[in-house]
């Protein structure tokens, strides 16, 4: 048995052993406190194609910095500088 | 007397004299009750994101100012009023502005708090800091 399962680490499916990197907060990095709703480019690295916002979980953004996000986008929404929603 | 960020959206098909006319009596109304006008954008005509009332267009106008909380309202029952005025949107600017201060603070004081233990290793730090973030 074990002599199989070190065989399989060896040869196949390096998939599986791929290590993922860490991501970074992005607004903690740059040491962004404040995330400005005024500022689209920022914003629209956080809106996928459809017009979502980005999940935490794919962005790496911290749980403060999405709560700010949040609203920055909502506010942005709320006056047509980013989209509700696009197809 | 608080601090407002606010974005007023104008129908394209205004003229420039009838925008300037409509935008000077909005800052009228802020001025007259005591507001002081802080920083003045004219973003100008940029693309909506989503189509509103059948314009695709609209004039952007930003202002930041500091205003009793009487005064936008009043600001914001004109603009809700005026047809030429597609979206406008006013919120506090204080509140965020104190917070984002005060988290600047304290992270300096950490920065600050750390070379004490190590010395050389912050020295190192500091001469590369955003290396590896």
């Amino acid at each position: 048995m074990r002599k199989d399962f070190k065989k399989d680490k060896k040869t196949g499916n390096r998939k599986k052993f791929f290590v993922r990197r860490r991501k970074a907060c992005k607004f903690c990095v740059e040491k962004i406190e404040y995330v400005d709703w005024k500022d689209v480019k920022t914003l629209q690295g956080f809106i996928p194609e459809r017009g979502k916002i980005l999940p935490r979980r794919i962005s790496g953004v911290c749980s403060l910095h999405q709560r700010k996000l949040q609203t920055a986008i909502k506010r942005a929404r709320a006056i047509a500088l980013l989209p509700y929603a696009t197809d | 007397m608080r601090l407002y960020d606010i974005v007023v959206v104008l129908s394209p098909e205004e003229t420039p004299e009838q925008v300037t006319a409509l935008v000077d009596g909005f800052k009228k109304i802020l001025t007259d009750d005591g507001a002081q006008l802080k920083i003045e954008e004219i973003w100008g005509r940029r693309r909506l994101a989503y189509p509103i009332a059948k314009r695709r267009e609209g004039v952007y106008y930003y202002w930041q100012v500091e205003a009793k909380a009487e005064t936008i309202a009043e600001l914001e029952r004109k603009l809700r009023l005026s047809d030429e005025v597609l979206r406008h949107l006013a919120v506090r600017a204080d509140e965020e502005l104190r917070r984002s201060v005060k988290l600047k603070k304290r992270r300096e004081a950490k920065a600050a708090a750390k070379p004490k233990k190590a010395p050389a290793e912050a020295a190192a730090e500091a001469s590369e800091p955003p290396a590896e973030a």
